[in-house]
């Protein structure tokens, strides 16, 4: 009853044996408390699938996506913020039509720039709702108005969450009037109300996107890319649960979906994204592809060019051996939407009165695209989409 | 043939210190597992906080109880623990078993099978002597049972055969023997295992190893278990498995401790008498810090007679347990694409499955229609249960058209978009899109509004 018998003792060799025999390139991973140095080399998986590859390193892909996606796009966009408040100052000072076009510019650029920082949504980012008070749509008319006649306000209240940001701006540049004319005369007085919010709503982006940075210092950014294991609150799966609720909601639902009347009976045409501008719409969700295709396939923020370990580089690790690619597919659907987009008007709100059955095929086209991300990838990958804490058999 | 059985029945004995050990494991574990259960929170986040609860079909009737949930676990910790000790035995177990089964009908969302195990063996230890040996019960009595019918104990071994002889031809398939799928999927998940994880886990003979080795143990376990040359070292490989489960799906919970415990029950009743009496000693030890001598316990001997109506009652439950997981077979169609029948089969840790649904409100006047945010109306656990379990769907259709209906809504209709992946296949739509779910109801006939699978899998 206690001797040793032979069987199991066969089975525990025949597993380590098979062990020796794959023991190919692996990659332990280990505590690396590498600095922001430009030494660091990651693999990158351009041209040469190597299908060989018996193993996926997970904290390459961790340091791509720090080092050369979102620290480089919160750097992009603190300092188009910066140039924003430049020109908005120079405008303040002196409003006319000149001022008014090179402010709207800057506001625009630093507009694109956002579309490639809302999808990460990590760290202090999360804990302030960094996405909620740049860029919740639409924009509180009454609020702003009311907070500019009473002066007295607290952008950091959740009330005033739609009262700030890009659309308030929106409205701040483009809506205050009938025409430029209108506009540039509520900015003309010396104490003018308007410019005193117009600066401070600037000031708070200002404010919170230097908290956003400074929490990406070397600590966290260190913790990050060592946090590869495979749970909930680890680094991979938190970014990648966060893209997908991005792309679900902040590119999907809010750019297209709600304003074309998708998630209620009637659409609504002024729900759409920077809509007193009445031209960026369009703009502002190819420019959200395109960030979502660059994160997706690990291009650099900073040179497109270059291209480091990324989701792509992992779907295909886990697909080896198979003939199609999920990566493929999703990257060919990422084709189908910007091509669908750009057939629409380059105003939402006017395609929507004209004609909103484009739009909804526009809706459907990144509707595809969900279900390859939320049921296909993380199927393949074996995360969850939300941590339900329960148990599972 | 009849004589032998009436031999089964009335003459052939079983040591009561098996049981009772089994007893006591089995009322510890679910002891324990209540207690983690409602440390981890889950009271609250399962059955308080939902607004709504998935039904089982024909247990409509069962009611989340609100604040009052936390009463009925209380009841289940006492009414454990009070099986573990023997005290008034009959009442506890009864108890623990509606309990615990009442606690389970609030939503089939977390259905588990293992906590339908639970229940079954809850259900079985109810007509049990198991309190006749080692138990509070006996001692107050004065009286131990010396000898209980066979059969007793067999019906908790054949049950336990059951559950994995089920589990494992459950795994006699094309998807998990010849694609090694799920497991391929899932292992390869496992990256951050220490040393096996980059390794091991992320090659591909491992997981057919695991695969077959996985379906091989299920199949053969209960015959290695019955049988006395065997019996011990298929207990090794007990421990192995189960182990090996816990490290490799941590979410999996208690069940390899649950199977592990109870696969004591096949060991010679000379070891289990050996346990309870150093376990008796030891809690003499301790008592003798509370009083100066150990009091004198003479227990009577006590008969345990054979009876008729629980012999045929176990052989009816066991007879159930026998049919039941071949229920799917009335169904035409791929089992694991539309389910019908799957649940209660013990088929454990078999496929994985994701599915996203939209819900599309339609007034067929009007009309127009619009989409649903489920997270509106479901937890993300509930959203993620509900996408690929087609009752799951039928079920949150209707109550959203009631929903609907209450606000107003009218001639309202119910589509739905529906992709569901199943083990590592491309994902593909689940539901006829162009069916109105509102027009179907739940009952035991086919669902034909699931679309079926573009594949195939070949199998038991």
């Amino acid at each position: 009853m206690r001797k040793i018998k032979l069987r199991p003792v066969l089975l525990i060799a025949l597993i380590f044996i098979q062990c020796s025999i794959d023991d190919v390139s692996n990659e332990f991973v280990e505590e690396i408390n590498v600095g922001k140095s430009e030494e660091v080399s990651v693999l990158t998986n351009t041209d040469s699938k190597d299908t060989s590859q018996t193993s996926f390193n997970h904290q390459a892909m961790l340091m791509n996506w720090a080092d050369n996606i979102i620290i480089p796009s919160l750097s992009g966009f603190e300092s188009s913020l910066s140039e924003l408040k430049t020109k908005a100052s120079e405008y303040t000072s002196s409003p006319n039509a000149e001022t008014l076009s090179v402010l709207r510019a800057v506001w625009l650029d630093s507009y694109l720039k956002w579309q490639h920082v809302e999808m990460f949504d990590i760290g202090t980012a999360e804990e302030i709702y960094f996405k909620n008070r740049i860029n919740l749509f639409p924009a509180n008319i009454d609020r702003i108005e009311s907070n500019i006649a009473n002066q007295e306000y607290d952008l950091d209240q959740s009330s005033n969450f739609t009262s700030q940001g890009f659309n308030s701006l929106d409205y701040l540049l483009f809506g205050l009037g009938e025409n430029d004319n209108a506009i540039n005369d509520k900015y003309a007085s010396e104490n003018s109300n308007y410019s005193k919010y117009l600066i401070e709503v600037i000031d708070k982006m200002i404010a919170l996107t230097s908290e956003i940075k400074e929490g990406w210092n070397e600590e966290f950014r260190n913790s990050f890319i060592n946090s590869t294991e495979n749970t909930s609150t680890s680094s991979v799966n938190m970014v990648l649960n966060d893209f997908i609720f991005y792309f679900e909601k902040g590119f999907r639902a809010n750019k297209v979906g709600i304003p074309s009347g998708v998630f209620s009976d009637l659409p609504l045409p002024d729900r759409v994204e920077a809509y007193y501008s009445k031209k960026y719409s369009r703009l502002l969700a190819l420019e959200a592809n395109k960030a979502i295709r660059n994160f997706f396939n690990g291009k650099y923020y900073e040179d497109n060019e270059q291209v480091g370990l990324s989701v792509r580089d992992y779907l295909d690790y886990l697909e080896s051996d198979e003939e199609t690619k999920l990566s493929d597919k999703i990257n060919n659907q990422l084709d189908s939407i910007d091509s669908k987009l750009n057939s629409l008007n380059p105003d939402f709100t006017q395609q929507i009165i004209q004609d909103n059955l484009a739009m909804l095929y526009a809706f459907d086209v990144i509707q595809a695209n969900v279900v390859l991300l939320k049921v296909d990838m993380l199927q393949k990958l074996n995360i969850n989409v939300d941590y339900a804490d329960a148990d599972g058999d | 043939m009849h004589k032998i059985i009436h031999d089964y029945y009335s003459r052939k004995k079983a040591h009561p210190a098996t049981l009772a050990f089994f007893r006591i494991t089995f009322g510890g574990l679910m002891f324990l597992s209540t207690l983690r259960f409602w440390s981890k929170g889950w009271i609250e986040t399962l059955y308080v906080l939902p607004e709504y609860h998935f039904k089982y079909f024909g247990f409509e009737w069962v009611t989340d109880l609100g604040n009052f949930t936390y009463l009925l676990f209380l009841l289940g910790l006492i009414s454990s623990f009070f099986v573990m000790i023997g005290y008034k035995y009959r009442l506890s177990v009864i108890t623990f078993f509606l309990v615990f089964t009442y606690i389970e009908l609030i939503d089939k969302t977390t259905y588990l099978n293992h906590y339908y195990l639970t229940s079954c063996l809850a259900f079985i230890m109810c007509f049990l002597p198991a309190a006749s040996y080692f138990s509070v019960d006996a001692f107050i009595s004065g009286k131990r049972a010396t000898a209980i019918p066979v059969w007793n104990v067999d019906a908790i071994k054949i049950f336990i055969c059951l559950v994995y002889f089920f589990a494992g031809i459950a795994k006699i398939n094309s998807d998990w023997l010849l694609e090694a799928q799920p497991l391929s999927l899932w292992l390869k998940s496992k990256y951050d295992l220490p040393w096996i994880g980059q390794t091991l886990m992320q090659s591909k003979v491992t997981h057919y190893l695991a695969s077959w080795f996985g379906m091989i143990y299920d199949v053969c376990i209960p015959f290695f278990l019955l049988f006395s040359r065997t019996k011990y070292i298929a207990y090794f490989f007990v421990i192995i498995f189960h182990i090996l489960t816990k490290i490799f799906f941590p979410s999996i919970g208690m069940f390899p401790y649950i199977m592990i415990t109870s696969a004591v029950i096949f060991f010679d009743s000379r070891i289990h008498i050996k346990i309870l009496n150093y376990l008796q000693s030891l809690i003499e030890k301790i008592g003798l810090f509370f009083v100066s001598k150990s009091p004198e316990i003479n227990l009577k001997p006590k008969t345990i007679a054979p009876n008729k109506f629980i012999f045929t009652l176990l052989c009816c439950f066991l007879f159930f347990q026998l049919l039941f997981p071949l229920r799917y077979l009335l169904y035409p169609g791929e089992l694991f694409w539309n389910e019908q029948g799957y649940r209660f089969s013990w088929r454990v840790m078999l496929m994985e499955k994701r599915g996203d649904i939209t819900f599309k409100i339609k007034d067929s006047v009007a009309n127009t229609y619009f989409y649903v945010k489920n997270e509106d109306f479901l937890t993300p656990f509930q959203e993620k249960q509900m996408s690929f379990q087609p009752d799951f769907i039928l079920e949150y259709a209707h109550y959203l058209g009631k929903h609907f209906k209450d606000k107003g809504h009218q001639n309202t209709q119910i589509f739905v978009d529906s992709f569901v992946a199943l083990n590592g296949r491309p994902s593909q739509r689940f539901i006829d899109p162009n069916f109105d779910l509102l027009k179907a109801q739940e009952s035991f006939s086919n669902k034909d509004w699931i679309l079926p699978l573009n594949d195939e899998i070949k199998g038991l």
